[in-house]
């Protein structure tokens, strides 16, 4: 066996370096050393929106990613907690539960299915940790938020009345609206019974349990209002076994729905062209051609990223150039700031990389994103935003209009 | 009216697929004593087994063969892993245990086929009208399916040996013991054929909608409302509360809409529990 003798000097040396390895260390790089900054998604990786979670983790962990890559925010690395949110409020709250208690996270970004935020945002309101939503539900931005929330998904009285509007155009005067129990349900048949009424046609509702796996009672009681149009404004899986049971009552009307339930996987899982040809689908437009809308597509892999991958895109850079404008990273301090980053006039920015510099300069910015303008009111609710309508022809969705 | 007659006859198409998995849950409940609520899991595995082997061509049939063998093999594994073992401590500890296992399974579904709904590959048809009432002639083929598995389960149950072993360690385990019929036995078999039954159950089921991995969570509550209304350990009871769920679940629609529906296998527990804890047709196994 060999001895190693340590000499006094060789001794002295080695300890010199050890106290001294740290010091080293924190010089080479700042970022890897001082408190991270925590952000988090919350988005659904499972459930009925679960074909569109991880894409949205997925944008907001490439915008941490470019935005470390070139030096952090205020000087601080940023990390990002992925939770998943199982389309699900009980899941929704333990999982954000963890987030603010555990994880300190100081801004929870995507929460999906309204049920999903109007369950997590008391949480976040009361633990001052700001809230970014890509749900609907009027309700939502009428809760008590107290400013700690935004939602760049426009609220179903813009949607709803934008597909009314459609609907008068495409000359349906009788509509009936099948929507499950969710916080937009009463809002969604509401707003199309305003709108129906206003434009000289009439409007029929009915709210239905989405676990159950056949509508054939309520499709009966839909058929017997003789509609000339539906509106299925469940999730995929609920308007799966919708579809089926219409095309299966004989229904030859016209049908609309959400583009985020009648969407590619549905037509897949339906598995028979006829049971979809001629479904009208609606979705707030995101800002295609732009450079934020060119990157969503290349940190997410997707050809045509959906409007909930632009969204939480949105968010992860407003949320950041908002802390750098606040100098802190508070949920306070976001929720204080985000309006001065995206709105209001000052350089033109599409991605937090450019924001940064820009805030670090003194000048003042005004971000637009993937999604669109990304201009709030007081109530945290989007101010203005466009609807890509399409039609399913032969199996694919055709582009009808953008407006 | 004719929206009552067309409720009625919903609620007997769904209430002929909610009996199969309902009489194998009992019929574990009877032999095994605890409710085993893994059923959950079990009938997703079923649906997706049976899904694979549609989709590998098999028929009907044999897919609900098959159906029946992935769910009795990993039922009856579960039962001798995690819940036996735990029922010497009371039926609750199984029952919770039961519970995990439930959403162990249907986790190892999401693993492996991930969150997407799927169909089998079958044609959807049209409904037959009949003046202002329509049947689907693929709906009525899957109720007859499901007819006939039940007759073949109450024709097992009366006429074979090892059905009735299990009516008689139903009915008194001790003296079925003392008769030479061994319990462990019965009990393998009780879960083995109770599962395979949940498991066909979960692909009738799918057959007539889409399954994912929460297929099986959906349907557990009107299980075991059809279960305890009917009298828990009783097949028949299974069978008649199956029926009447189904059909109350579809009037309910009418009477108090469409959201509370999922309140009605509730509302039917509570009833039972409080007016008449035996159940309709009371504990007997056949």
């Amino acid at each position: 066996m060999t001895r190693i003798v340590l000499g006094r000097r060789v001794a002295l040396l080695s300890g010199a370096a050890a106290v001294a390895a740290p010091a080293v260390l924190r010089a080479q790089s700042a970022l890897n050393t001082a408190d991270p900054i925590r952000i988090a998604t919350l988005t659904p990786l499972t459930g009925s929106g679960g074909s569109y979670g991880p894409a949205m983790a997925k944008a907001a962990a490439g915008v941490v990613e470019e935005v470390n890559a070139a030096g952090g925010v205020l000087g601080r690395k940023v990390v990002l907690v992925s939770e998943d949110d199982q389309t699900n409020p009980d899941a929704g709250v333990r999982a954000a539960r963890k987030l603010i208690d555990v994880d300190k996270v100081s801004a929870i970004m995507g929460t999906w299915a309204s049920s999903v935020t109007t369950a997590v945002a008391p949480l976040c309101w009361e633990n001052k940790t700001f809230l970014t939503s890509t749900s609907g539900a009027d309700s939502i931005t009428l809760l008590p938020h107290q400013g700690y929330l935004v939602r760049t998904q426009p609220n179903t009285q813009l949607q709803v009345g934008h597909a009314g509007e459609f609907l008068l155009s495409i000359d349906c005067r009788k509509t009936f609206t099948l929507v499950p129990q969710t916080p937009f349900a009463q809002s969604s048949i509401d707003v199309l019974n305003r709108v129906m009424t206003k434009g000289g046609g009439t409007h029929g509702g009915l709210i239905y349990d989405d676990k159950k796996t056949t509508y054939r009672t309520e499709v009966d009681q839909a058929l017997r209002f003789g509609p000339d149009a539906i509106f299925c404004a469940g999730y995929t899986p609920d308007t799966v076994v919708m579809l089926k049971d219409l095309y299966r009552a004989g229904y030859k009307g016209k049908i609309i729905g959400q583009a985020y339930a009648i969407n590619q996987k549905l037509i897949e899982q339906v598995g028979q062209v006829e049971i979809v040809e001629g479904v009208y689908t609606f979705a707030p437009s995101p800002a295609e051609g732009g450079g934020a809308y060119e990157r969503v597509k290349k940190i997410t892999g997707l050809a045509n990223p959906d409007p909930y991958s632009s969204q939480v895109y949105d968010h992860a850079n407003m949320v950041l150039m908002a802390m750098a404008q606040a100098k802190d990273t508070t949920g306070t301090a976001i929720k204080d700031n985000i309006r001065k980053v995206c709105q209001g006039g000052g350089k033109p920015v599409d991605n937090a990389v450019d924001g940064l510099k820009a805030i670090a300069a003194g000048e003042k910015v005004d971000y637009a994103g993937a999604s669109g303008p990304c201009d709030f009111d007081g109530k945290g609710d989007i101010l203005d935003c466009k609807f890509r309508y399409e039609q399913i022809k032969a199996g694919k969705p055709v582009l009808v209009k953008i407006f | 009216m004719d929206l009552v007659v067309q409720a009625l006859i919903n609620g007997l198409v769904s209430g002929a697929l909610l009996a199969v998995p309902a009489i194998g849950f009992t019929a574990m409940f009877a032999v095994l004593r605890f409710p085993n609520f893994s059923v959950s899991g079990v009938a997703t595995l079923g649906a997706f087994a049976g899904y694979l082997a549609y989709g590998a061509g098999l028929q009907m049939v044999g897919s609900l063969a098959a159906a029946f063998a992935v769910a009795g093999i990993v039922g009856l594994f579960l039962d001798r892993v995690a819940h036996m073992p735990l029922v010497r401590q009371g039926a609750l500890p199984a029952a919770i245990a039961s519970i995990a296992s439930g959403l162990v399974l249907e986790n190892v579904v999401r693993l492996g086929f991930g969150n997407d709904m799927r169909g089998y590959d079958r044609p959807i048809a049209r409904d037959v009208r009949w003046g202002d009432i329509r049947f689907n002639p693929q709906q009525l083929e899957t109720m007859a399916v499901a007819v006939a598995i039940m007759l073949a389960v109450f024709a097992a149950l009366a006429f074979t040996r090892i059905g009735k072993a299990m009516r008689a360690s139903a009915d008194n385990p001790e003296l079925a013991a003392l008769k030479g019929i061994r319990p462990q036995r019965v009990a393998m078999m009780a879960s083995f054929i109770g599962m395979g039954l949940v498991g066909m159950g979960g692909m009738l089921l799918g057959l007539d909608s889409s399954i994912d991995p929460l297929t099986g969570t959906r349907i557990l509550l009107s299980i075991f409302a059809a279960a305890v209304l009917g009298g828990l350990g009783s097949a028949p009871g299974a069978v008649l509360g199956a029926f009447l769920i189904g059909m109350a679940e579809e009037l309910s629609v009418l009477v108090v809409g469409s959201p509370y529906r999922s309140a009605v296998g509730f509302f039917a527990i509570l009833i039972v529990l409080t007016a008449r804890p035996r159940g309709l047709l009371g504990e007997r196994a056949f």
